[in-house]
């Protein structure tokens, strides 16, 4: 398709949840699947026509007065989720983690930021409003087609979770009110499905950089602004795989083009995104106006000296750089910058194998919690540093690191552990390998090699026994 | 440069386009952008133009139509906000006290009760005073009279809300009709206003026949019903909670639900058409003192230099102070201040008879004053002082005169 041609232009809007205390509360940020502890019941007023503007989509949302019930887990959900209690002093964490963010996208840092309260009708916030406030402003990332603007970089509270409707009611779930939500809003800069997925791409390389973002589906929200020549802008909400792109604008063009041509001038509005790629009526465009101050909270004053001295992170880009300097293959470059393991790489500095230090980091753990089916356990980091100072002065051997850390999941003592698996001299490495050679000299490498590793279990090293029976074999 | 205004502003290598807003802090000038989002920036470092002057749009007013099938409600309000309007151009919250746009933002109201709104005060409940009492009692009497009126809500701020109702049900004597007390403990701007719900519930209870001075406030977290409190045996329990106002030392004399269903759990006054007895007065010069362990006996030295009448204290356990205070307080006795003694645990009576501490205190001519809730003591003996004679002190305080005493205890009184 000639994009220009039809005059497409895109935008996108990104919501980024953050990890660490929920943006007002001290509560975890943190989903459940659990049966909930309790569960109360509310209505909300919805707002009538207020003072000069109306907006149309509170107006939509206006219908008769549902019953909101409101699911409750005691480890995520305190009275200020629950409306019954006044915010706390915005996380600094997040706060600064919005911060540079917005400096990584060449804004403009807003030096006093209202927080506001939106408001929103349709139960997802207990307390009918959402508290967002705007951080930066007026930013650009550089791209292959010249540069994007960013509009904003806002820091927002995630809504209520929706988890069944009946025709009088709806149920939330209250884990993720309150969550912090990074937003990143483009202008209308992009100008091919192509541009959009470059620019996707790399504003959430930009936010993973930063290692305070939870991971994991639902926890990146992604959508697209499209308007072609002559008709209004259209929003879709949830692109869910950004490789999908391209099926969803061209869909998305095909159909505003219909309207186009059958006469049918839409205004503005919201749509959902299909699985199948193409999309649904939503609802209106909602207004801008219907935000007001949170009174409860006083303005965040920043000073210069506060904004400087946010540290930029390094991009994960840069990182990936680095580590294939090192040697690292393309692959596990990716994998390791991409992970949250890489200050651990950096800071463990293995410098006689790295390629070996970044596969224990992001494969071995990984591999031997699945084994142990403890998917949710974190090695401490103090744990993996010791293991490779071990192993930087030959107390431990490398292929022994996998079991050591089994051993150490089921509850056993590092020091003692570690006793198992001393190096054997090198002089009794030769003498066990010859012994294996002399004994079955009928079979090839591979299995004499096997032999030796499993008659020495772990006490040598896997290449030093390489090396050693290559010489034998001579 | 006027606020409302639509403004032009230059910051560093920006440009902002907006509305000008107030801003508290003097150093900061606040815009609110065409967003919605409001920015606050370093006065001395920005450059304002002015685009355009601020335009006012006059809103038209609901009609008020009378439904004579309605009974009419009064609606006194002194400052507890029941509703507000919010500005979103500059942000601002007013509040709303009348008729005609409370129904537009409680259109149930209209199925209800007739209303007629009246403001006597807009203030914060933490400044009222004495005399505001004697100025509430007075304009609520005057409802009262009207034979038209069924009954009459108070709105009212929720910090001292609990003093005020106490007030009341001594200064309303022989009271034939329902005096409810509501407040909203979030604010009223937000679409969560447990207020809403309050002055419903508060509207079908003063058509009740429950011819008490009351609060309705919510009974729990969920907006599902209110409870109906005798107004001298409440408090408010919980800085932020929806359902903080708690009946101490009885359970509600209701609960009311959004329907009008009321379900009641105790004895009330009931309804009748006689005409209540204005008993207004309250005397400043009454004191409520909390001991605590360390306090000082120059405290009640105090008291008795200023011409203090009367002093409750808000003991520990069964009405306990150190032993140190009982010469104290019986010069105080001596010279005619009255004392009186509540706990400071709130929940239980006091009791001289247990312990020495109690017995020696009593003897020195403490009035134990029973279950009564220290703040309503105080109200009290603000009342009683203001009304009666010296000689009739201590007779009046332990007289049970509206309810104030609970017959007997019984367990689910205990944190209901």
């Amino acid at each position: 398709m000639d994009y220009s041609s039809v005059g497409l232009k895109c935008g996108l809007e990104i919501h980024q949840q953050l990890s660490g205390r929920k943006l007002f509360s001290n509560k975890v940020s943190k989903l459940t699947k659990e049966s909930p502890d309790s569960l109360i019941k509310r209505n909300l007023r919805s707002s009538s026509n207020e003072r000069g503007i109306s907006d149309s989509a509170a107006l939509y949302e206006t219908k008769k007065n549902l019953d909101y019930y409101y699911e409750i887990h005691n480890n995520n959900t305190s009275l200020i989720e629950l409306d019954e209690e006044p915010p706390k002093l915005i996380s600094e964490s997040a706060l600064s983690t919005a911060i540079a963010v917005s400096k990584l996208l060449n804004c403009t840092i807003i030096p006093n930021i209202q927080i506001m309260r939106k408001t929103v009708v349709d139960g997802s916030n207990t307390s009918g409003f959402q508290r967002t406030g705007v951080v930066g402003v007026n930013g650009y990332i550089k791209t292959s087609k010249g540069n994007v603007s960013i509009n904003s970089v806002i820091i927002e509270e995630d809504s209520a979770r929706r988890i069944s409707e009946t025709k009088d009611s709806v149920t939330y779930r209250l884990d993720r009110l309150g969550i912090p939500l990074i937003e990143i809003t483009t202008g209308p800069d992009m100008k091919s499905p192509d541009h959009v997925m470059e620019v996707a791409k790399k504003i959430g390389m930009i936010l993973r950089s930063t290692n305070s973002i939870l991971r994991g589906i639902g926890t990146i929200r992604q959508d697209v602004n499209i308007s072609i020549n002559k008709s209004s802008r259209v929003e879709l909400k949830g692109v869910q795989d950004i490789n999908s792109i391209h099926s969803i604008i061209d869909y998305e063009i095909k159909r505003q083009k219909t309207e186009l041509e059958m006469n049918r001038k839409e205004v503005s509005h919201v749509r959902n995104i299909k699985p199948d790629l193409t999309s649904k009526y939503l609802r209106p465009m909602p207004g801008s106006a219907r935000m007001y101050p949170e009174t409860d909270l006083p303005i965040i004053k920043l000073s210069k000296k506060f904004i400087d001295s946010i540290e930029l992170p390094e991009l994960i880009e840069k990182k990936i750089n680095r580590y294939r300097s090192l040697g690292l293959n393309k692959e596990i470059s990716n994998k390791l910058a991409n992970s949250n393991k890489s200050f651990l790489f950096d800071i463990i500095n293995f410098e006689e194998d790295p390629t070996f230090l970044a596969r224990t980091l992001v494969d071995t753990t990984k591999e031997v919690r699945r084994k142990l089916k403890i998917e949710n356990f974190k090695f401490p980091d103090r744990l993996l540093i010791e293991l490779f100072e071990l192993l930087s002065e030959n107390k431990i051997t490398k292929n022994s690191i996998s079991e050591i850390l089994e051993r150490f999941c089921r509850g056993e003592i590092i020091s003692e552990i570690c006793q198992d698996y001393k190096p054997i001299s090198d002089s009794e490495l030769k003498k066990i390998i010859s012994n294996i050679y002399n004994s079955k000299k009928d079979l090839n490498f591979g299995a004499i090699m096997g032999l030796v590793m499993k008659e020495t279990s772990g006490k040598a090293d896997g290449a030093k026994v390489a090396i050693f029976l290559k010489e034998i074999l001579k | 440069m006027e606020y409302g205004s639509k403004v032009k502003v230059s910051y560093e290598s920006n440009e902002f386009y907006g509305t000008l807003v107030e801003s508290s802090d003097k150093k900061i000038i606040l815009l609110k952008l065409e967003s919605g989002y409001n920015i606050g920036l370093p006065k001395n470092k920005v450059k304002i133009s002015t685009i355009s002057k601020p335009n006012y749009v006059i809103k038209k007013s609901i009609e008020k139509k009378i439904n004579s099938s309605l009974p009419n409600i009064t609606i006194i309000s002194t400052g507890g906000t029941i509703a507000s309007e919010v500005d979103y151009k500059t942000g601002a919250v007013t509040p709303v006290t009348k008729t005609s746009k409370l129904l537009e933002k409680l259109p149930e109201i209209k199925n209800i009760a007739n209303i007629n709104t009246i403001e006597i005060l807009s203030k914060f409940s933490e400044d009222l005073s004495v005399e505001d009492w004697t100025n509430i009692s007075n304009a609520v009497y005057k409802e009262l009279s009207k034979d038209n009126i069924r009954g009459v809500v108070v709105t009212h701020g929720t910090d001292t809300l609990h003093y005020s109702s106490a007030a009341l049900s001594f200064a309303l004597q022989n009271l034939g009709k329902p005096v409810v007390f509501v407040g909203g403990q979030r604010s009223s701007d937000r679409g969560s206003f447990d207020g809403g719900l309050n002055l419903i519930c508060g509207l079908h209870v003063a058509k009740s026949d429950i011819a008490e001075v009351l609060t309705v406030m919510h009974g729990s977290s969920d907006d599902n019903f209110c409870l109906v409190n005798r107004g001298n045996k409440v408090k408010k329990m919980h800085t932020t909670r929806r359902d903080s106002f708690r009946p101490i030392n009885t359970v509600p004399i209701a609960k009311v639900y959004k329907d009008g269903k009321i379900e009641i759990h105790s004895e009330y006054n009931l309804r009748h058409s006689n005409k209540p007895k204005l008993m207004q007065k309250f005397d400043e010069k009454v004191a409520l003192i909390k001991y605590y362990p360390g306090m000082d006996l120059k405290l009640f030295d105090f008291l008795n230099k200023n011409n203090y009448k009367g002093i409750i204290i808000e003991g520990t356990g069964l009405g306990h102070i150190h032993s140190k205070f009982l010469n104290k307080i019986s010069e105080l006795i001596k010279s005619g201040i009255f004392v009186g003694m509540t706990s400071q645990a709130n929940y239980g009576s006091v009791n001289p008879y247990v312990y020495s501490s109690g017995r020696n205190l009593f003897n020195h001519g403490v009035t134990y004053l029973e279950d009564m809730l220290p703040e309503t003591a105080y109200v009290k003996l603000s009342w009683v002082i203001a009304n009666f004679d010296s000689a009739e002190i201590k007779q009046k305080m332990k007289q049970n005169i509206s309810r104030e005493y609970s017959e007997a205890s019984h367990p689910n009184d205990f944190l209901y």
